[in-house]
Formats: C-alpha cells, sequence, structure tokens
C-alpha cells in the first residue's frame, strides 16, 4: 500500500466506482483458460463437496460428491476432476504427460518449438501453458490440499485409486506452490488479479469477496459500485465463492439434500432424484462464481499488456515444461516438506522474483513507477534544456559523447549528484545526476524526501513556483556509435521523461550447498523423497 | 458355534420369562404359543450343543423369571445361526464380550466387528430407560438387564455408560481411576476373543489396533499387531492402576449396597433423585 | 445492586443478559479501543438482535457440519477415559503412567445447573491443587468462572489436565487439520486466544482458594486432527502474549463507569418487546441510542462483532472504513472528503496535516497527470 493506492480507494468511494491503480495489465492472460470453482464441507479438512471446472464459459463441467464424506466418492470427484484438467492440459504440448501418451505429446512439443531459445542439451521451452484460474486465494489453499492429499496415491495395491488421481495431485500441486511464486500466472486468483489493477472504495478485507469487488470494478448501469458491492453481499443472491460455502444454504438446503441421497442410497430408490436435487443446488452456488470468474478475466483482458509480462510468461512455460518432463520421466511426487536446502533455495528464488517483479512493474506502468517518484526513488518531469550533442574527453583520454538534459519536476527528489538512473524503457542508457536545485524553495535547501518542504506552500503551481526542482543529467549509452546521438535516444526541450534508480538486472542465486553438502544443522543432507506406502494409503476422512 | 449355543440360552430364558408373564395374565394361547417356540428353540440348543467338540453347561440364571408381556427391545432383527437376536441381546453380547461399562459408540463397533451383524446406534438411545422402566414394573422378572454404571462419588448414573446388572456391584461403579481400567480390561476382552477365534474378521482386527495405540507398548505397527502382546502389554499398565481403583470401587459398591433400594443399585440412587429435584425447580 | 449494574441494566432494558462466554471474551482483544462494544458488553445486550432491529444484522452462523464435526473429533479424543489423549499427553508431555484419573464436569449426578458444576469443579480443584496425593488429572468440561465487566462469567473449556509436569495445563481439542506440521494460522491465534480466556479463569479460581498463578502453565495444550485422517496430534502453545492483552481489555471493562460518564442517562437499547416478544423499540430511537456510545469501526470488525454492519454504514465516508493500511497511508485523517479536498488543494491543511496533505498532493498531481484526469 501507499498514498497512491489509498487516495485511490478514496477517489473510488467518492466516484462510487473504482480506480485504476495500474495503466497496463500486469498478468498474463491465457486465450483459454481453465477456470476452477471448487466447494469444500464445512468442518473438514479438505472434503470436496462440489466443483465448477473447464475452459469453455459457456459450458462448465460440475461435479458433486453425493456423501462428502466417503471415501470412494471423494476419490471419485478426483479422478472426474483428474481427466478434465489432463484434458486441458494435454491440449499443450509437452503437457500431456499423463499416464499415456506422454511420449506422442512431447513430439508434438518439440516439432512446434519454432526458434526456441533452449540451447544445447537444455529442454526447449514450450510454446505455451495451461493457465488455471480460481475466484480467490482461499480456492488456491484449497487446491493445494487436494493435491497434497491425492498426489501420493497409487494406482495398484490394497488402496488403489483411478490412476488420475495421483496425476491430478502432482499438478494440482505444482499449480498451487508456482502461485505463491511472484509475477507467475500459471495458477491465479482472481481477486488478486484484479486488486492489482483497481482500488475499491471498500477496504481490502472486503475486496476478498469476488462479487462485491466486480461489483465496485464494473457496476450494472443502473446503480453504482458502492451499491453493488452491498448487494453482492447477500449470500442469496450472491453465494459466496467458495471454497466455504454459506452456513445458511448447508443447514437449510444442503443437509436436508444430502440427507435424501443418504436415505436414497440406502432404499435404492429415488436415488437419480436425489441426486439430481442436490446437484441443481450445487450448481446453484457454484454458477455465480464460475461467472463472475470469467468476467474477472474478461476485464483483465482488455487491458493492454505490460512490457515485461512475456518475458514473466516465458518463465511460467519453461516451468511448465520441465514439471511435465518430471512427470513424464517417472520422477516422484513433491515431497511432503521441503528440505532445508531446498526451502532456502525456494526462498531465494521467490525473493528475487518478487524484487524483479516490482521493477518490472514500475518500468511497465507509469502508476506503478509514481510509487517510486513518491518515495523519491525516481523522478518525473519535462525538459527544460537540452544539449545533445555534448562531447568530453572521457577519463582514458578518448571523446565521447554526453549529453545534458535539465528536468524540471514537481517530485519530491532525494538523489543527490553523483546517483546514476536509467530511463525506462532505454536499457542501455544511463544518467549521472549532476546537480539538483530547488526552485523556488524558501530556503530550506534541497527538496527533502517526504517532499513535505516544498509542498507546505501556496498551492498554485506555475514556472519556478514552490516545491519545483531542477535536475541536470549527463546521458550515456544506448545513443548508438557516434558521435551524435541517434535520432530519438536524447529527449528534446519540452518533453516529458523519467529517470528512476530501479533497474532490472539478473540478480545471480544466492550461493547454496549442494544438497549433498547440507550442513549437520540443517539436519545433514537430505534422502530424496520417497514416498512410502503410509502415503499411498493416507487416511482422508 | 459356543456363541450359538449362548444365544439360544439366553432365547430361552427371555421365552421362558415371557410364558410366566402370559400365564399370570390369563393369556393361554400366547402361554401355548410361547411353549411351542421354547420346545424348539431347546431342539436347536440340543443340536448346537451336539455339534461342539467340548459339550457346553446349559446353566444359566432365571430361576425366579416369571412370564409377562413380551421385551420392548425385543424386535427381532438380523438372523444368526437361526436365532433372533433383540437389540438388548446383542447389546448383552458385546458389554459381555468386554467385561466392563462401556459406551454405546464401543458396544456398537465391538457387535459389528464380532458378530457380522448390524445394532443401530439410535436403537441404544432409549435402552437403559426402558430397562429401568421395565424393571421398576416388574422387578427381576428378566434374567439380566442392561443397567447403568454408577459414579462412585454419588452414586449416579455415570453419563453415557451401560453396563450388565448380573456383573458385581463393584464393577458396575466407576471410580476416578475406572475408565482406564475399564478401557484396559476391555482392550484385554478384544484381544482374548481375537485369540480365540480362528479368522478374526478384519474389522475386529481393526477395533483391536485402535485399542493398542493407545496403550503402551502393545504393538508397533497395524502389520505387526499381535493380540497377546496387546493383552500383556494392556495387563501391564492395569497392574499400575487395579489396586488403587479396586479399593475406589469396593468401598462406593459398599455404600451403595448400604444406601440404594435394588432398583437404585441398577438405574442410580442420588442421581435422579437430584435429577427429579432439578427439574422440579 | 450498585449505581453501575443499575445503570448497565437500564442500558440493557427488558431483556435477559446475555452471558459472556469464551468466545466474546476474546473478541473484546480485538478492538479494544471501541467504547460501544465494551459498553454493550458489559451490559450484556444482545447485540445481534439490537443490530437486526436497526436492520443491520451481521451475517453470522456456523455450518451444521462444522458444529458435528468438531463434536465428534472431540467425543473420539475423550472416548474411553480420554484414551487418545492420555496417549498424546503421555508420548508428547511425558505424563506419567499412573496419572490416569477421569473426572467428568458435565453434569454433577444429572444436574447441569452452572452453579452444581461450578461448584464441583471448584472442589475437585481445590482437592488438586492442596494435595499431590489422589489429586485427580483430567477434568473433562470443568466449568469456571470469570469476572468480567463486574459479572460473573461462566466457561467451559475442553478439558483441564493436572499432574502434568506439575501443573494444570489447559486443553483445547480443534476440529481444524494440521497437515505436514501446519495449520489455518486464524484458526490457531483463534484457539489461543480463547484458550488464554481459560487460562486467566483457571488462575483467578486458584486465586481464590490461594494458589498462585504459576500453578497453571501459560502454555496449552492444543488438540487437532493430523493431515487428513481423524488421528490427534497435539501441540503446546504459549499464550502468555494474549494474557496480558485479555487482562488489559478485562481492567478496562472493570472501569466501565468512566465510559458510562460520558453517555447521556436517557440512552437504553431496549429493544420494548410485547407480550409475544416482538420488538416494539421504535427503530430511528435505537438508532440514535446507538449512535449516543462512540464505535471505532474497522473493517476487522466484519469478522469480530455483531454491530459490524451498522457500525460500518455509520462509518462510511471515513478512511477507517478502506482499512487501517489506508487510513495509515493518508495519514490519520479521518474524513475521506477531507482526504479529497487536501488532494485538490481547495482547502488549505492544518498544521498537523502539513505533511500528510504534501504527500496526498503530490499523489494526486501524479494520478491526475498519469490518468489525464483531475482527482
Ligand atoms: S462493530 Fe462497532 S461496536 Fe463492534 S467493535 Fe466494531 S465499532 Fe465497536
Amino acid at each position: 500500500m501507499s498514498v497512491l493506492t489509498a487516495l485511490a480507494r478514496a477517489q473510488a468511494w467518492q466516484a462510487g466506482r473504482a480506480q485504476p491503480v495500474a495503466t497496463v495489465r500486469h498478468v498474463h492472460v491465457a486465450p483459454r483458460p481453465f477456470v476452477f470453482v471448487p466447494l469444500a464441507l464445512a468442518g473438514e479438512a479438505c472434503a470436496p463437496l462440489a466443483a465448477m471446472a473447464g475452459d469453455d464459459p459457456a459450458d462448465p463441467r460440475l461435479l458433486v460428491v453425493a456423501q462428502p464424506r466417503n471415501r470412494t466418492q471423494r476419490f471419485a470427484f478426483a479422478a472426474e476432476l483428474g481427466r478434465e484438467l489432463l484434458r486441458y492440459i494435454g491440449g499443450f504440448p509437452a503437457g500431456g504427460a499423463g499416464e499415456e501418451g506422454a511420449g506422442a505429446a512431447a513430439d508434438r512439443g518439440t516439432a512446434g518449438q519454432g526458434a526456441g531459445e533452449g540451447g544445447e542439451g537444455e529442454r526447449a521451452v514450450p510454446p505455451d501453458a495451461p493457465q488455471v484460474w480460481l475466484p480467490n486465494r482461499a480456492g488456491i489453499g484449497f487446491t493445494r490440499l487436494l493435491g497434497r492429499s491425492t498426489r501420493f496415491r497409487r494406482a495398484e495395491g490394497e488402496h488403489a485409486v483411478d490412476p488420475v488421481v495421483p496425476v491430478l495431485g502432482r499438478w494440482l500441486t505444482f499449480l498451487a506452490e508456482r502461485s505463491e511464486h511472484p509475477g507467475s500466472c500459471l495458477m491465479l486468483a482472481a481477486t488478486e488479479a484484479l486488486a492489482l489493477h483497481w482500488a475499491t472504495g471498500q477496504s481490502p478485507a472486503e475486496d476478498l469477496n469476488l462479487a462485491s469487488l466486480i461489483g465496485w470494478i464494473d457496476p450494472p448501469a443502473w446503480t453504482d459500485g458502492r451499491e453493488a458491492a452491498r448487494a453482492a453481499e447477500d449470500p442469496l443472491a450472491w453465494p459466496p465463492a467458495g471454497p466455504a460455502t454459506d452456513p445458511g444454504f448447508d443447514n437449510e438446503v444442503l443437509a436436508r439434500l444430502i440427507a435424501a441421497c443418504d436415505r436414497a442410497e440406502a432404499g435404492g430408490g429415488e436415488a437419480a432424484r436425489a441426486k439430481a436435487a442436490l446437484g441443481e443446488a450445487l450448481a446453484g452456488q457454484l454458477e455465480p462464481a464460475w461467472r463472475l470468474t470469467w468476467r474477472a478475466i474478461g476485464l483483465l483482458r482488455a487491458l493492454p499488456e505490460g512490457g515485461h509480462v512475456a518475458g514473466r510468461w516465458e518463465a511460467d512455460r519453461r516451468a511448465f515444461g520441465w514439471h511435465a518432463a518430471h512427470l513424464r520421466d517417472g520422477g516422484p511426487p513433491q515431497p511432503r516438506r521441503d528440505s532445508a536446502v531446498a526451502a532456502a533455495r525456494r526462498l531465494d528464488s521467490m525473493e528475487r522474483a518478487a524484487a524483479s517483479l516490482a521493477v518490472q512493474r514500475a518500468l511497465d506502468d507509469p502508476l506503478v513507477m509514481a510509487e517510486h517518484r513518491l518515495a523519491g526513488e525516481a523522478l518525473a518531469g519535462r525538459v527544460t534544456a537540452a544539449e545533445p550533442d555534448r562531447v568530453i574527453t572521457g577519463p582514458s583520454g578518448r571523446r565521447v559523447l554526453r549529453p545534458l538534459v535539465t528536468v524540471r519536476t514537481h517530485d519530491p527528489v532525494s538523489v543527490e549528484p553523483g546517483t546514476v538512473l536509467a530511463p525506462p524503457g532505454r536499457p542501455n542508457q544511463h544518467a549521472r545526476v549532476e546537480s539538483v536545485a530547488p526552485l523556488g524553495a524558501r530556503g530550506a535547501g534541497m527538496a527533502g524526501a517526504s517532499g513535505a518542504s516544498g509542498a507546505s506552500g501556496a498551492s498554485g503551481a506555475g514556472a519556478g513556483a514552490a516545491g519545483e526542482t531542477e535536475v541536470v543529467l549527463e546521458l550515456s549509452g544506448g545513443m548508438g556509435q557516434r558521435l551524435t546521438p541517434a535520432p530519438g535516444s536524447v529527449p528534446g526541450v519540452g518533453d516529458w521523461v523519467c529517470y528512476a534508480t530501479l533497474r532490472d538486472e539478473y540478480q545471480p542465486p544466492a550461493g547454496f550447498p549442494e544438497p549433498e553438502q547440507t550442513p549437520w544443522t540443517h539436519g545433514g543432507p537430505p534422502r530424496p523423497y520417497e514416498p512410502t506406502d503410509e502415503d499411498a494409503r493416507e487416511a482422508w476422512s | 458355534m459356543a456363541q450359538l449355543a449362548e444365544e439360544l440360552e439366553r432365547r430361552m430364558e427371555e421365552l421362558r420369562a415371557e410364558i410366566r408373564r402370559a400365564v399370570i395374565a390369563g393369556d393361554r394361547a400366547r402361554a401355548s404359543e410361547l411353549r411351542r417356540r421354547l420346545r424348539a428353540t431347546d431342539r436347536e440348543w440340543e443340536e448346537a450343543l451336539a455339534r461342539l467338540a467340548a459339550p457346553q453347561a446349559p446353566g444359566g440364571p432365571g430361576p425366579g423369571a416369571g412370564p409377562g408381556p413380551g421385551a420392548d427391545a425385543g424386535e427381532p432383527a438380523g438372523r444368526r445361526g437361526g436365532a433372533l437376536l433383540t437389540v438388548r441381546e446383542r447389546v448383552h453380547q458385546a458389554l459381555t464380550l468386554l467385561g466392563a461399562p462401556a459406551a454405546p459408540r464401543l458396544i456398537v463397533a465391538v457387535y459389528e466387528a464380532f458378530y457380522a451383524g448390524e445394532l443401530p446406534a439410535a436403537r441404544l438411545t432409549s435402552l437403559r430407560r426402558d430397562e429401568e422402566r421395565s424393571f421398576r414394573s416388574a422387578p427381576h422378572a428378566r434374567p439380566y438387564y442392561l443397567c447403568a454404571a454408577l459414579s462412585a462419588d454419588l452414586l449416579a448414573p455415570a453419563r453415557g455408560l451401560l453396563a450388565v446388572s448380573t456383573w458385581p456391584m463393584e464393577r458396575r461403579v466407576i471410580g476416578p481411576l475406572s475408565p482406564r481400567v475399564d478401557y484396559l480390561t476391555a482392550a484385554i476382552g478384544v484381544a482374548e476373543r481375537l485369540l480365540a477365534t480362528g479368522q478374526p474378521p478384519a474389522a475386529a482386527r481393526r477395533l483391536l489396533w485402535r485399542f493398542a495405540v493407545n496403550i503402551p507398548g502393545a504393538a508397533s505397527g497395524p502389520a505387526g499387531l499381535d493380540p497377546g502382546q496387546v493383552a500383556a502389554a494392556a495387563r501391564a499398565e492395569l497392574a499400575v492402576h487395579a489396586d488403587a481403583d479396586a479399593a475406589h470401587r469396593a468401598a462406593a459398591a459398599r455404600r451403595a449396597l448400604d444406601q440404594l433400594d435394588s432398583a437404585g443399585q441398577l438405574f442410580g440412587g442420588g442421581g435422579l433423585r437430584l435429577l427429579r429435584g432439578g427439574a422440579a425447580r | 445492586m450498585n449505581a453501575v449494574e443499575a445503570r448497565l441494566d437500564r442500558l440493557r432494558g427488558s431483556a435477559a443478559p446475555r452471558a459472556h462466554n469464551a468466545r466474546t471474551i476474546s473478541a473484546l482483544a480485538s478492538n479494544p479501543g471501541c467504547a460501544r462494544r465494551a459498553v454493550m458488553d458489559a451490559a450484556g445486550v444482545d447485540k445481534q438482535r439490537v443490530a437486526a432491529h436497526v436492520g443491520h444484522p451481521a451475517p453470522f452462523g456456523q455450518s451444521q457440519f462444522a458444529i458435528t464435526r468438531g463434536n465428534a473429533f472431540e467425543a473420539q479424543v475423550k472416548a474411553g477415559g480420554c484414551a487418545q489423549l492420555l496417549r498424546l499427553l503421555r508420548e508428547r508431555l511425558r505424563l506419567p503412567i499412573p496419572e490416569v484419573s477421569y473426572a467428568n464436569l458435565d453434569d454433577v449426578a444429572g444436574d447441569t445447573s452452572n452453579k452444581v458444576r461450578h461448584a464441583r469443579t471448584r472442589a475437585l480443584l481445590a482437592r488438586a491443587a492442596a494435595s499431590g496425593q489422589d489429586a485427580g488429572t483430567l477434568f473433562d468440561h470443568p466449568l469456571l468462572r470469570l469476572r468480567a465487566g463486574g459479572r460473573a462469567v461462566y466457561l467451559e473449556p475442553d478439558l483441564i489436565a493436572f499432574q502434568l509436569r506439575g501443573r494444570f495445563h489447559v486443553v483445547e481439542i480443534k476440529s481444524f487439520a494440521v497437515i505436514d506440521g501446519q495449520a489455518d494460522g486464524g484458526k490457531v491465534a483463534a484457539a489461543v486466544i480463547q484458550s488464554a480466556v481459560y487460562v486467566l479463569a483457571l488462575r483467578d479460581l486458584l486465586a481464590e482458594l490461594g494458589t498462585g498463578p504459576e500453578a497453571v502453565s501459560d502454555e496449552v495444550v492444543l488438540v487437532c486432527p493430523k493431515d487428513f485422517s481423524n488421528e490427534p496430534t497435539a501441540a503446546l502453545l504459549d499464550v502468555r502474549k494474549q494474557l496480558t492483552v485479555l487482562r488489559r481489555q478485562l481492567a478496562r471493562l472493570d472501569r466501565i463507569e468512566d465510559l458510562l460518564a460520558q453517555i447521556p442517562q436517557a440512552v437504553t437499547f431496549d429493544l420494548e418487546p410485547d407480550a409475544a416478544g416482538v420488538p416494539r423499540r421504535d427503530r430511528r430511537a435505537l438508532e440514535l441510542a446507538i449512535g449516543a456510545v462512540p464505535a471505532r469501526y474497522t473493517p476487522e470488525c466484519l469478522e469480530t462483532c455483531e454491530m459490524c454492519r451498522f457500525c460500518r454504514e455509520e462509518a462510511a465516508g471515513s478512511t477507517a472504513a478502506l482499512g487501517r493500511a489506508t487510513r495509515d497511508d493518508l495519514g490519520g485523517i479521518d474524513d475521506i472528503g477531507t482526504v479529497l479536498e487536501l488532494a485538490r488543494g481547495s482547502v488549505p491543511p492544518a498544521d498537523h496535516q502539513a505533511e500528510a496533505a504534501a504527500a496526498i498532493r503530490a499523489a494526486a498531481r501524479m494520478r491526475g497527470e498519469i490518468l489525464g484526469a483531475t482527482g
């Protein structure tokens, strides 16, 4: 959060409509995503009750567990979901790593690969990857548990399950884990993706309700966001988007219908009717969230894509390819818990991804960059003077092109002479701060980081008004090979420019010992995870 | 086969009591019908005995039992070896196996594990009340009653426990250590029945496993479950608590026999009075 | 009856006081600054009914499936003389083998009244505290009592274990799962604070008997199902921090007269039910009465307080309604209207707002510049 977002919330409340906090889309939206809306039975760790799933908004697949405490029915649900999801994943080259047909899918994957970046011995990056949407983060949590409770199962032996069940478990685990990786878009929660782009006139806690969040972003024509969000809180009109059900629905509707199914089962007759009634009631609970999730996808798709989104999606595709290959090669399922080294590695990789995502978003999006300008880490303003052909003698004695530009900005400037900045969108150019001069400030010297000293004066803002700062920058790089700059590589007077301390640089991973060199303080070298018989027959009750 | 004989014996006891009730009520037709059934049961019993390698003593209580109206929990359900077992009979069987007062849940589990029959838990909820009513209308008319276990301190019915009236009073009172002692006793009962059964049903082994995990040294894993080891481990822990528990129970039993009338000894004394007092307030 | 109690009774009106329980007491800790809640709770007002009468019932409810599961799990852990619990206490906390004594305090010879159960609990715990011998080990559903806002509150922990490392331990049995060593943080936090309430009540009881607080461990035992099974697992949780928070809140409730002094004498939350129990109170009058007691709404109220929907409506237009972080980012300025005026520069900021106003204006300028409009 920041003043910018907070202000956007205040403005949203006033306007009765959500306000943008991004000018471009920061998530990848697949042309053919898969939506999964699960419901769980209250009070149980992970008892699937029903789900809507599929990649066609007009044709959701409804899955229902008539007796959620029944183990056999749970596995039947998992198998059905597994087939649905694997059919979808199998549609992506390199993704057909199911029990069979994996080879064919892999071949297609390689053949379909154009100018792949994969070098010698490296696996080719799959041209596309699946993308699974859930209504909210709690749905992803449920997905993770469903993956955990199915991935160790076996297709043979005493507690044999449908062979698709453990495969489903491993995909769900992969996707749910990947969703914690900053910037990854293989599995997304609709509420989070929307909140990244819009600020509503309510609290973040209330934004967790997808119906109410969309009410603010895209209210129906006859009302405003405030009203739409309130209306969305009525569980009768807008059942919660799962995985938790509305307690009133449980007590007044669900309990009776499940009991009817039980009785019918015992009595023989009526079974089909009871199941149909249950299915209908559950479909009624799921359908609104199904539609809302697709609407969220549509709202996001309408935004122009940010410049770095494709790069992050490539990392996702690569991860997808690795996992598919791991499955195909008969690798073991994800362990119950990471070993010490794996956990540290994962944390390091997530931290680096988070840092890189923050920079990339700022570089892609002036609204995000504004946060850094407010914090004094970047500045934007108009060029008031430029010396594009300035040539000086460099330290090595060579003559080099070093244009000067003078930027006048309202931003609270906290950079000091000597600092090196970079203009977003010109990765090779650098700008060294030559001087910083506050204009019309009242003896406060340089503008403070908070911007308070400059802004406490009058509110009118003319040329040279209080609160403005003039910064002189010396540019280098990114201007071509000659002693005159390539056209367009140096801004001219009157241009709007931005320079930031941020840079999206590759951060090498921190050095970690190889797994076999794990120090004893961290448990010593981990034994490679071998799923046990016990894992396979673990109770799911 | 021994079980079958036992069941038949109990059935005959029931029939005898019912015949006497019918006679007192002057219902000749019903009495003769009951006699006919008794003779048939008797023949079955003879056959069962004949098939037993080791003959069973036919004894059993019930000399004072008199005829009366049909048993309230007597709806027959589940046919086993030709014998129709009522709910109370099935509960009696399970309790006898356990050898200690037990909660309905455990009774159901034991019956279903060992007797391959069903015992709907819902049918047990009113059992104790029905038995008390039956006892109060015709005391000691039945060879046994399913009664309450009494809390040692207040001699009030202990919540949710069923016992058998023919057990000694010491077994039917519950002191502070008794829940654990009875748990271990039940574990021993289950283990020994498993040892005595050649091909124990899987459900019975699972039941024993559930006991074993809660007893130190009783088992290392479901695969290595050994009823003998479970019984030995249970006895070892039992030895720690037995003396103190027995002393508690003996003292409480003496008080119960002193202070309570015969109905009170079976269904609780002070507690009921208190309960009524509470309800009247 | 003293003046404060009389005043509280008047606030509540004709309805019987609603008893506190561990949940309502732990909820006190969640919004300590709210006078409205403190007063209504001290008076034992049925907040849900009041909120419903002014048209803003809280959407709280519990699924029967969750309740059933919770009860079944507790019954299972306690079955057979707490057989499963004993195993956990022995294996994890080294409870000695001879310690198996069990007392069920659900009722006393069939009497389930609070008074009788509490008296019996007290007697047994006194005996336990006084003597190591024959002192008892497991006390199932003891009934404790805590003074909160000048009123006695009866509280029923799942179980208290004694002779566990020589001290009393509160045992809470919850049916949410611990999966691969991890449980839902929110649920654990709720269980911890609830257990802390019991620790406090148990210490109170022992203090009356002359036993010091150190007899009660400030670690509680939390029993939950493991992974996806029904198998229980146990963990020790430190509740010291929660104890401090609760103590402070309860002390505040005890000083309720300070709060009452700021409320007009005529205020009452009486619903004026008719003979059939249907509330007849004028709705507007009730709204004014509620409004007479200052509140401090935050979105967290939506999870913890029955008045939340009313207070949210009342707080509409305040930055607090947008969440604590938003309010802080806006320099603590209360009113959304003021924020937007400062953003436009249409009013001069007050001295204490100067810094916040500058940041808000800079933000507004940037948003306008980028989105091509003025906020
Ligand atoms: S909902 Fe209202 S009364 Fe309740 S704590 Fe929040 S502000 Fe106070």
